[in-house]
């Protein structure tokens, strides 16, 4: 066996050993199948994330609205429903990569975006009707027959409930009052605290929902210590007094 | 517009939270059927490893019942598996596949080790069989494999190709017991298929995932091999 060769193989620069591997078209199907499957993973990861964005921007424009249960102003269904054919291209443009047995194998990919899009979906929805979005609604309004896991949708649920405190804090800074709509029972604190009672409920919610769990009970009570705030203090306030919803104070501001 | 919707208090339809702790449910009986079945298939591949390993303080001419006794260690895996398959066949395959991935690399790696071993045997004719291929190892194991679009239970080629990286840690591991063991032969047939498979990963176009951090240790190893049979050549040791 003299032909082995004794200096070491100098791994990156060398180039393949002499005699061609004799696996070498099966590696090369391999390599084949992973480039596809990571120009996929690629693709979506992309969608996903642009998808986060718009998501963002449709909720950002939704904070505008100030009615509760009443259409979307003009205003700002021009700009959302520009978000949302945006978005439909994008879940139109990844959901031939998100069929069959790929849907749940890049479900960490895509899930981020579609966790946005929940939230905004589960926000206009709520401002229109005063109701929680369904899960079958929901699904119903993602393009592409795309599969929403309950996963996605709870975690777009918790998140709606940070856009609900800011709706509620808003609507009371600019308005005087919680925002309630014109249907009977209860304000959106009401519904909150249903949410809220909704989500403590499940048993054996995933980690990221228990993660999700103490920001949306603060968000609860920020709303709650607000709405205390207004009780006793209210009147006191200067007229277009504005809460400052970003840092951690619950409302106590003196008057002036 | 909702204004007329019977409900009379609040937000949410008490269905909604019903239907989520059901499917919450569901998921949770799922994946304690499936935590058994991947607890038993650990123990299986813990017995079938205890006897492969023998391979490192056994000449290769006396492998012959280690490699049966193995062999049937490997086949009540395959039950295991089947088992494993009929639950997961119910659900998309990629919903839980994490939770078995790293067993059926486990269980593929024992069937290329074993292939190997076994294709080394004298009375085998050199490097035929040296490399079962992934049909191979599906065949073995009784599950399709690589699927690319069919939502059923299969062994991927990532966890294939995971196997293999193993098989090339414990060829390396081999190559210096060989020695121990008086073999100077062993070593260079290691060496040499260790080589191709290695000429075979630098093909593949690895991104940030297991694979990649895994294959790193792919060279190595070669190198491992490789300080074997210089050792081996310079001392004239070299059959």
């Amino acid at each position: 066996m003299a032909g082995i060769k004794h200096p070491r193989p100098d791994d990156e620069t060398a180039e393949p050993p002499t005699p061609v591997s004799p696996f070498m078209a099966v590696f090369e199907t391999f390599r084949s199948e992973l480039d596809e499957h990571h120009d996929r993973r690629e693709r979506i990861v992309k969608a996903s994330r642009d998808i986060t964005a718009l998501s963002k921007k449709t909720i950002f424009s939704l904070q505008r609205v100030r009615q509760l249960q009443a259409p979307i102003p003009p205003a700002v269904s021009d700009e959302i429903s520009a978000y949302q054919s945006k978005i439909t291209e994008l879940f139109t443009s990844v959901a031939p990569d998100l069929q069959d047995l790929n849907a749940w194998r890049y479900q960490n990919q895509i899930s981020p975006g579609i966790q946005e899009y929940m939230e905004a979906v589960s926000f206009q929805h709520y401002l229109e009707t005063r109701r929680l979005i369904s899960y079958e609604a929901a699904q119903a309004k993602i393009p592409g027959g795309i599969s929403l896991t309950e996963d996605d949708y709870v975690l777009g649920l918790f998140d709606l409930v940070g856009e609900l405190m800011r709706f509620a804090i808003t609507g009371m800074a600019t308005g005087g009052a919680l925002p309630r709509g014109g249907g009977e029972g209860g304000d959106l604190l009401t519904d909150l605290r249903q949410l809220r009672a909704g989500f403590e409920g499940l048993d054996g919610a995933g980690k990221r929902a228990q993660g999700k769990m103490d920001v949306m009970r603060s968000c609860v009570e920020k709303v709650e210590g607000a709405v205390y705030g207004m009780i006793v203090r209210g009147r006191e306030r200067p007229k277009g007094w504005v809460m400052d919803v970003g840092e951690e104070r619950r409302g106590e501001v003196e008057s002036y | 517009m909702a204004s007329s919707d019977s409900t009379p208090k609040g937000m949410i339809t008490p269905a909604i939270f019903e239907h989520l702790q059901t499917k919450l449910d569901e998921d949770a009986q799922v994946r304690e059927e499936i935590r058994n079945i991947v607890q038993a298939m650990e123990r299986q591949d813990r017995t079938t490893m205890s006897i492969l390993s023998r391979a490192h303080s056994i000449p290769q001419a006396d492998l012959a019942g280690t490699l049966s006794e193995a062999s049937e260690s490997m086949n009540k895996q395959v039950e295991v598996i089947g088992k494993l398959k009929e639950v997961a066949s119910k659900h998309p395959y990629y919903r839980y596949n994490s939770m078995w991935s790293r067993e059926m690399q486990n269980a593929s790696f024992a069937v290329v080790l074993w292939a190997w071993l076994h294709s080394h045997m004298s009375d085998h004719n050199g490097q035929k069989g040296e490399l079962f291929t992934i049909e191979e190892v599906g065949k073995i194991l009784q599950v399709p494999v690589s699927l690319k679009t069919q939502d059923v239970f299969h062994m991927t080629i990532e966890e294939y190709l995971l196997s293999l990286i193993s098989l090339i840690e414990e060829l390396a591991r081999l190559a210096v017991n060989s020695v121990t063991l008086g073999d100077y032969h062993r070593p260079l047939e290691i060496s040499r298929f260790v080589k191709d498979l290695h000429a075979g990963f630098q093909v593949l176009n690895l991104k940030n995932d297991s694979l990649r951090r895994r294959s790193d240790s792919i060279k190595y190893n070669v190198k491992k091999i490789e300080d074997v049979v210089y050792d081996l050549s310079l001392r004239n040791l070299v059959p």
